[in-house]
Order: structure tokens, then C-alpha cells, then sequence
């Protein structure tokens, strides 16, 4: 009975495996979870199977919480779809994020309000979470 | 590794029909390149004892393109990779040579990569693609699938900290047309780039736009490597390896994690030093040329402009036939043909051994050549060849 209201996703949405799972369950919570390692202290991101900085296994989750600030730190602007379901996206800008709070952490994004014009290194923006399915969620970024 | 400078040499070089739509074969291709590559060297099949390739899952294995030439050779290896392969396989075919493994080792890359698999992508599952390389669902998701936007995100910050421009990445792409018009088998021999035009034509993702990008070739090429005694038995002159260096990984395993330190920063200091020379000795280059910026984060990695005036280096027509680094001469990846650099591999060789002597595609007098590869931001190798 469900009403088909909403706009079919045909984006390909995060692929949940076994080291990244705890990052995209806190995204469809709209929240920011990031791997850190015990042993050197350093946040791994993407996450994986144990520490890439310094090898440890004793590597745990923190959220962040949903007020994520950050600066871009280099994007593109993409004029044609390289991937299926971004046909709809053009122009698409694609930013690396620098956290504010963890500059050694970067996050790729789309920045939704973004274009040619209004973004440049250095700009600051926020996290947002675009609802894609009724249970997932993936985080991206616009012009704070 | 200094004790191998110039124990071995490239004693042959071939390569295939380049072509958008081959109608054969990867395999047919390797035959072509491998039996042209054997000619040039005055050598017979059976001389060759090693048998190498890179591919990315889209060619044809060594050992059956030892068995259709008719040999049996002690020694087939193939490796998954793109960018500087060429120069790791000649490492490895240096290392059986010198423990006495093989004689005479033939490498080669063979690829439809206009009318088979594609670089740039087109016609895979975004599934299987969030799964093909680690951190893959950080990037899919997002619509960053091509090379061109990966190596762009690295391009747009070093333009933007270097005072790099639009015109600069111009200038790389004009030289190298320029060099195509000098070469009857470039895809852009007659189709000369001013900068004026290069400045009206659209990204297709920034910075870049089409001429920024490569081309898509249905070709293959091979090398043949042997030990500098041997090669007195070839008919070629042969092109001595002066040193050679490689680097797989950065400070850090994400390579978007920091966009400030590329693999080719730590080879070169090694392949300086196990060639014996200096930057300003080198007279001729191959600079691995995915995309134009990747040539201009290049010429300052390995010291060939200063950094921070790389831009005013190439606006001075220095990658130009008469300028002071003439650069991929046949007209490199972006003119001539894309076969993961091996085709510049092919050129610088015969740069050094003059081989053009006599026309007008001769780099006049040049004894010392550079020879870079790139698969990313964290693969690179390099080797100086001379005569």
C-alpha cells in the first residue's frame, strides 16, 4: 500500500562491508561515526580491518555526532555522468572535505548547493544527510 | 642498485596497428608488437627466454604469446597494473637476468582500450566497482568514477598552491599535439591544437577537458631487455639502462588523505642516484601523460623545472623539439596513442639511439633520456636511458 511519492534513487548507494559498516549505520542516522585506532591514536578514514597507520588491531568507532563542520580541501566540477545515475547531477561537484575538528581526516562528498562559481579551496561547509532509501542515508556536504 | 648502471639495455622495440577498432584480438596484437619488437632487435623468437606483461584484465597472457611464437621459454609473468609497469616489469626482467634466470626477456601491453575494456570507464556495475579498490564505497556513491576526477582532485589543489593555470595545463597539451604532427601514426596527426582553441573547449571535469585527457587505443607494444654484453649479438644500437627506481605506496595509505605528496617525490631521488647524473643532464623525456597536469606534478617531482615555476617552464615551449626538455616527442598519451605508457617507452628509446636521425622528429645530439610512469598518486616508476 505503500505510495510511490518519492523520486527512485538510481544513484549506487554505499555498499556496507564488514570494515566500513559502523560508518555508513551512523550515516543512515544521520550521524558521523569515524574509526580510530587505540594504539597510535590516529583516525583512519576510509576504515578498514585494523589501523592503516600503524598496523594495531585495537581500533574502535567514535561518533561524531551531527554537526560536522568542515573546509573543502579540492573538488571538481564534473560536466558528464562517468557513472550511471548521475545523468540527472550535471554539473556534479565532487569535494574533499577537511574536517575542522580533525584536519587529518578527509571526507568525499557531493556539495549539494555547490558549482563552478560558488566553490573554492578553503570554503566552508557542513554535513547533510540526503535520505536516498526509506533506511539509508548518505552524507554530503553544502556551501555552510 | 648502482651496480647494474648499464649492465643491461632495450635491444628491441615494436609495436602493432594502433587503431579505434582493431578487429582482432589482444593476443593478435601481442604477436604483432612482439614479432616487430624481435625483428628491430635482429633476434629470433627463440632467443627469448622471459616473457612479461601488465594488464588490468583485458589482454592476453605471456605464455600464450610465447606459445604462438613458436617457444618455450623458462620464465612467464604477469603482473595486474597500468601506469609505470613498464618500467617495474624491466626491473624484475633485470633481476632474473642478473641471477641467471633468463637471457633475453621480452615485455610487452596489448589492450583493445578503445573497442574492448575501456580506462575511462563505461559499462561497469557500480557494485562491482564500490568493490574493486579499497574505499571504493567512499567514492562511487559520490559519482567520482573516472580517473580523470580522482587525478583531478589532486590537479585542482597543486594548481591552486602552485599558481598553476588553464593555460599552463594548455601548453602541456599543445607541445605534445605539436610533436603528433610530426608523426604519421599518432590518432592526431593532422589535427594540430592552438592554445586559443584549447582555451574555448569545455571541461569535461575539471580542470580538464578533453584535451586534458588521454586517448583510447586498440594497440599493443613490446621491449625487449637483455644484459649490454648480449646485446652486441643484436643488430639494433642498443639503449642502456642507467638506473631505474620505483615506488608503490606514500606516507599514508589513503592517497585522498593528503593530495600534497605523489609516489614519483620519493623515486626520484633514488633514480638519480642510481643513474650517477643530475637533472639538468637529461636531453630528452617520456613523461607518463594520463592527463596534462600529471606531466606538469612530474617535471617538479623529478627536478626537471623548478618547482613553483613549472608553469612559466612549459609556457616557454621547453617541451617543444627545440626547447630545453623536449617531451614525449611522438606525441605522447594525450596525441599519439595509450597503451599505459609503454608507447613512450617505445619513443624515448628511439630518441636515444637517434633513430630519426636525418628527419625532422630528431631531439639533435641527445644522449640521456628520462622515462616516467604513474599509475596514481601512490604508483610510480622511472628509469634514465642512454645511448
Amino acid at each position: 500500500m505503500s505510495e510511490e511519492t518519492k523520486v527512485k534513487y538510481d544513484k549506487p548507494i554505499p555498499l556496507k562491508t564488514i570494515d566500513n559498516t559502523p560508518y555508513w549505520d551512523a550515516a543512515d542516522r544521520h550521524e558521523l561515526a569515524l574509526q580510530k585506532c587505540e594504539t597510535c591514536n590516529s583516525y583512519n578514514h576510509p576504515p578498514g580491518p585494523s589501523c592503516s597507520n600503524c598496523g594495531s588491531v585495537d581500533v574502535i568507532w567514535k561518533n561524531h555526532g551531527s554537526d560536522i563542520q568542515g573546509t573543502v580541501y579540492s573538488y571538481v566540477v564534473s560536466y558528464r555522468p562517468f557513472l550511471p545515475g548521475f545523468q540527472n547531477d550535471i554539473p556534479l561537484v565532487i569535494a574533499v572535505v577537511e574536517l575542522t575538528d580533525l584536519p587529518e581526516v578527509k571526507i568525499m562528498g557531493n556539495i549539494l548547493n555547490g558549482n563552478a562559481e560558488n566553490v573554492t579551496i578553503g570554503k566552508a561547509v557542513k554535513m547533510v544527510w540526503e535520505d536516498v532509501t526509506e533506511d539509508r542515508a548518505v552524507p554530503q556536504w553544502k556551501l555552510a | 642498485m648502482n651496480n647494474i648502471r648499464n649492465k643491461y639495455a632495450i635491444v628491441g622495440v615494436g609495436e602493432s596497428k594502433r587503431s579505434k577498432n582493431s578487429g582482432v584480438t589482444p593476443l593478435h596484437l601481442a604477436l604483432d608488437a612482439a614479432r616487430a619488437a624481435i625483428a628491430d632487435a635482429g633476434l629470433e623468437a627463440k632467443d627469448i627466454d622471459g616473457f612479461m606483461s601488465y594488464s588490468e584484465n583485458d589482454s592476453c597472457t605471456p605464455h600464450q604469446v610465447a606459445t604462438y611464437l613458436g617457444v618455450r621459454p623458462g620464465v612467464v609473468k604477469e603482473i595486474l597494473g597500468g601506469g609505470s609497469s613498464t618500467e617495474l616489469l624491466i626491473a624484475d626482467a633485470i633481476g632474473l637476468i642478473e641471477t641467471g634466470q633468463a637471457k633475453t626477456v621480452l615485455i610487452y601491453r596489448a589492450m583493445n582500450g578503445r573497442s574492448g575494456m575501456r580506462m575511462g570507464g563505461g559499462g561497469w556495475s557500480t557494485d562491482l566497482l564500490q568493490n574493486a579498490f579499497d574505499g571504493g564505497s567512499f567514492l562511487i556513491p559520490y559519482g567520482a568514477g573516472s580517473p580523470g576526477q580522482w587525478f583531478g582532485l589532486f590537479a585542482t589543489r597543486h594548481m591552486h598552491l602552485n599558481g598553476l593555470t588553464q593555460e599552463h595545463l594548455g601548453h602541456v597539451c599543445t607541445s605534445f599535439y605539436e610533436h603528433a604532427q610530426r608523426n604519421p601514426n599518432a590518432f592526431f596527426y593532422g589535427k594540430p591544437l592552438t592554445l586559443e582553441d584549447y582555451m574555448q573547449t569545455a571541461h569535461l571535469s575539471s580542470p580538464f577537458t578533453k584535451h586534458d585527457f588521454c586517448l583510447e587505443s586498440d594497440e599493443a607494444n613490446a621491449i625487449i631487455v637483455t644484459s649490454t654484453e648480449r646485446a652486441k649479438d643484436c643488430k639494433s644500437t642498443p639503449v642502456k639502462i642507467m638506473g631505474m627506481a620505483a615506488r608503490q605506496t606514500v606516507s599514508h595509505a589513503h592517497y585522498w588523505k593528503n593530495l600534497d605528496e605523489v609516489a614519483s617525490d620519493y623515486v626520484a631521488p633514488e633514480l638519480y642516484k642510481a643513474a650517477g647524473i643530475s637533472p639538468e643532464d637529461i636531453d630528452v623525456a617520456s613523461i607518463y601523460d594520463c592527463f596534462s597536469w600529471v606531466v606538469l606534478r612530474q617535471l617538479e617531482a623529478y627536478g626537471l623545472a623548478p618547482k613553483g615555476e613549472v608553469g612559466d617552464f612549459v609556457a616557454a615551449g621547453n617541451l617543444r623539439l627545440n626547447g630545453k626538455l623536449p617531451t614525449n616527442t611522438a606525441g605522447g598519451m594525450l596525441s599519439e596513442g595509450y597503451t599505459h605508457g609503454m608507447n613512450n617507452v617505445l619513443e624515448i628509446v628511439r630518441q636515444v639511439r637517434h633513430e630519426y636521425a636525418g628527419t625532422n622528429r630528431q631531439v639533435e645530439n641527445c644522449e640521456i633520456g628520462i622515462c616516467t610512469g604513474w599509475a596514481g598518486p601512490d604508483i610510480a616508476g622511472a628509469m634514465i636511458l642512454s645511448k
